[in-house]
């Protein structure tokens, strides 16, 4: 099948943030698989010790050594096959330090012997993978001053670490950097909002491009045999008031493809202009090649916060298709032909309007997964609105720049507020399966060659689905809710599946809005790893 | 404990005024985005609806803030009044009940709480604006730190009160810093550096910014040699002479301030 020829499925590492950097989180691994994923046993545990936040990681494993952050920037090296420690590397943060957002971290990058983290303040740092010795570090810009940190872990291809920086919600500018795997020297700068005399700064009015926003705060996808690098851009701030940002505000909300050698734009697809709804492009850039009319295309697919989901050809921009994830949506009608958008339903100054799905998003940042095999992409959802005021603002650089406040609200507009996971055709939205869950998922998916899905919830069952079916096939109490990334991988040809499980962040905070209970929903940092009964 | 929480409740009502004043206030700084909710309904952070807490303990908290939290200290940007009207809004809310109808809605015309920036006179905002621009990679605070922003890889200006006002764009155009040393690497790398510590292997690498803090072992290093081609003007070519005067003449307001 032509499909695999993509190789966008891991086997035995799982080498970057979303498996491949083509993004789909889809293993072509089967020893474990629909028939005897019920068997699942626990190989071992890792307990990470710094609970605050949660554990929002997606391992990285290479040739059976597997590398998995902690909130607070700690690096531990663990043997992927029995998970005893080969090194850790503890971070120290400035005295006194403020942490912006909270301090999680995503996960780190690996190649050619390094080990690549972002830190809280503002650092990038690269470790020998040998021993965790520190080699480089160098710092994007003042947390003080940007009000940004780094969260996400970063793309390492082709000797270049890239990153963007978290920043949305402050009034800041916001950028991608490339810096040399080796030294850190950088190579490359991307301004997410461009500069006077710049294509695109005539979408900004008045000086807000200086504190606009856009920052690129989850990690890229990389296409080789294009050269190009793709990000996607997060909301324009301030997040609910435009009034002072007259324009479309590029490149914020946008899909954009990067050289990977120079930094310059090859193309951009903007999905929300003007937006005042906090709703960030700020997810996954999928990468899958599918026949089209006749001929096979090589498309991006991206699902942002507002619960709308966009393909576009990525060697160009040109929209294909867009299709709603949730039924609670009401701040556009659609898009057209040519995925722009129709209906706008924008907050309003000094007034209450409900607004779904909330700034919590119709799916959070933890990634879908695409099965070439099933050709499905299985992504979470949540159902949820908001009660929110637009405020006219002004900017203090580094500073929160909402523009707004909001509430949730218990009922949304449909239904129950709650969350579900489902499998998708990527190019119709047509839904195959769904499973509904009472609080939102926002543990990342992994689809597997052995036809499960797996991914974890709130109440801390980490579960295997069917991926044909969406039947529940296997589940395991973790103790605490799920919001990482789960992986699989094998070492000396036995399989294994990791998940972190650990609960945490922004948006656990904002669930006792509508669920008090989840206030009391128990925090923990731990990584579970399971396998198939050895001899079998 | 119990009988502590008590006691709180029992406290005469909070000055309506100054409830008022701290709604707002809330509502603009602490209800934010992911931070405390609207109506202190909590997010990321901490639930302060419906429960009850210390006046000093809350005061204490809002000017200081939570090191290592993501609580920031309020006290440079916030008057002791706000702070105090903050804390009269939050113990407001310990009967409250958990729910919250709407989000407060904001008078737009609600002063707003001054930036760290605004202390600056307005013949020094320029200079200050140089010094900081975040849209120029080659800035001052690249290498140095001010007001406890910027990286500490140069010199501490505020230490130079020697030089004349009349001299910062002559010293800034043509210094040339005796701490530069070319590092050569055995590898063949060959860059200006830094060194962090006397007598280490920790070099700032100033070959591109912002600087790299790499830290190095005997084993990486060829030698280290005095003699380099960096000059202060290679990182400083995007600002013109009166754009140098300016941030002088703010770095000496900064100095003379202390």
């Amino acid at each position: 099948m032509s499909l695999y020829a993509q190789n966008g499925a891991t086997r035995d590492n799982w080498p970057h943030y979303g498996g491949q950097t083509s993004a789909w989180r889809y293993s072509a691994l089967d020893q474990v698989n629909a028939a005897n994923v019920s068997k699942l046993t626990t190989a071992w545990v890792f307990q990470s010790g710094e609970i605050d936040g949660g554990m929002q990681v997606t391992p990285i494993v290479v040739d059976g050594v597997m590398y998995v952050t902690t909130s607070k920037n700690n690096v531990f090296a663990l043997d992927a096959a029995t998970g005893r420690e080969l090194w850790s590397y503890h971070y120290t943060l400035p005295k006194g330090f403020t942490v912006f957002y909270g301090p999680w971290n995503r996960g780190v990058a690996v190649a050619d012997g390094r080990v690549f983290m972002g830190t809280l303040d503002n650092n990038l740092l690269a470790l020998d993978a040998k021993n965790g010795r520190e080699l480089w570090r160098v710092q994007n810009e003042d947390v003080n001053q940007c009000g940004c940190n780094i969260t996400a872990a970063p793309l390492v291809v082709k000797g270049k670490v890239i990153t963007g920086v978290t920043g949305g919600d402050s009034a800041h500018r916001g950028y991608i950097n490339a810096f040399d795997a080796r030294t850190g020297r950088n190579l490359w700068k991307f301004w997410t909002i461009p500069g006077p005399g710049e294509k695109g700064h005539e979408t900004w009015s008045g000086d807000s491009w200086k504190h606009g926003g856009g920052s690129a705060w989850m990690t890229g996808s990389y296409d080789a045999e294009l050269g190009l690098t793709y990000w996607s851009v997060g909301n324009p701030a301030a997040d609910f008031w435009g009034g002072n940002r007259k324009g479309d505000n590029l490149y914020t909300d946008s899909v954009i493809a990067l050289d990977i050698d120079t930094g310059k734009l090859k193309w951009y697809f903007q999905q929300v202009p003007h937006d005042v709804w906090d709703f960030d492009t700020a997810y996954e850039n999928v990468l899958i090649d599918l026949p089209l009319n006749g001929r096979t295309r090589k498309l991006l697919l991206n699902v942002n916060k507002g619960g709308f989901t966009f393909v576009v050809d990525r060697t160009n921009g040109e929209f294909i298709a867009g299709w709603p994830l949730v039924k609670n949506l009401n701040w556009i009608s659609g898009v057209n032909a040519k995925g722009e958008l129709q209906g706008r339903n924008e907050p309003v100054v000094g007034k209450n309007k409900i607004i779904c799905p909330s700034i919590g998003g119709g799916r959070s940042w933890n990634q879908g997964a695409w099965s070439p095999k099933t050709s499905m992409f299985y992504t979470t959802g949540i159902e949820w609105c908001e009660d929110v005021v637009a405020v006219p603002e002004t900017p203090k650089e580094g500073q929160v720049y909402f523009g707004g406040t909001f509430k949730l609200t218990r009922k949304p507009m449909q239904g129950e507020a709650g969350g579900h996971l489902g499998a998708y055709d990527p190019i119709s939205g047509k839904r195959a399966w769904l499973y509904e869950y009472k609080y939102p998922l926002l543990a990342s998916v992994l689809a597997t060659a052995g036809d499960v899905i797996f991914t974890g919830d709130a109440e801390g069952f980490f579960f295997a689905l069917d991926a044909k079916t969406g039947n529940k096939l296997w589940s395991f109490q973790t103790g605490s809710g799920h919001r990482g990334g789960p992986i699989t991988y094998a070492v000396n040809g036995r399989q294994y599946v990791a998940t972190p499980s650990g609960w945490g962040s922004a948006l656990a905070g904002l669930l006792p809005q509508i669920w008090p209970e989840a206030e009391r929903f128990r925090a923990g940092a731990a990584l579970f790893v399971f396998a198939l009964p050895e001899g079998k | 404990m119990r009988y502590a929480l008590l006691f709180v409740m029992a406290l005469p009502a909070f000055p309506q005024g100054s409830v008022a004043r701290g709604d707002k206030l809330f509502a603009q700084g602490c209800a934010v985005g992911y931070c405390h909710g609207s109506g202190g309904t909590a997010a990321r952070a901490q639930r302060l609806r419906g429960r009850t807490f210390d006046r000093e303990y809350l005061i204490k908290v809002i000017r200081d803030g939570l090191p290592n939290t993501a609580m920031p200290a309020w006290g440079d940007r916030l008057t002791d009044p706000d702070i105090a009207a903050l804390a009269d809004y939050i113990q407001s809310l310990a009967n409250a009940s958990a729910d919250v109808a709407a989000p407060v809605v904001v008078d737009a015309a609600t002063p707003a709480a001054p930036d760290l920036g605004s202390a600056t006179p307005p013949e020094h905002q320029r200079g200050r604006e140089l010094f900081f621009d975040a849209t120029r990679e080659a800035r001052c605070a690249a290498c140095h730190r001010l007001n406890g922003i910027g990286a500490a890889v140069g010199p501490d200006l505020l230490k130079t009160g020697a030089i004349k006002i009349s001299d910062g764009p002559r010293v800034i155009k043509y210094g040339r810093p005796r701490a530069v040393r070319t590092v050569v690497l055995k590898d063949g790398d060959k860059f200006p550096g830094v060194a962090v510590e006397r007598n280490g292997t920790r070099y700032y690498d100033l070959s591109a910014l912002p600087p790299v803090l790499r830290s190095l072992t005997q084993v990486d290093i060829q030698v280290v040699q005095r003699q380099t081609t960096w000059r202060h003007l290679t990182a400083t070519r995007s600002y013109t002479v009166e754009d140098m005067q300016a941030v002088w003449n703010y770095v000496c307001w900064v100095a003379a301030k202390r």
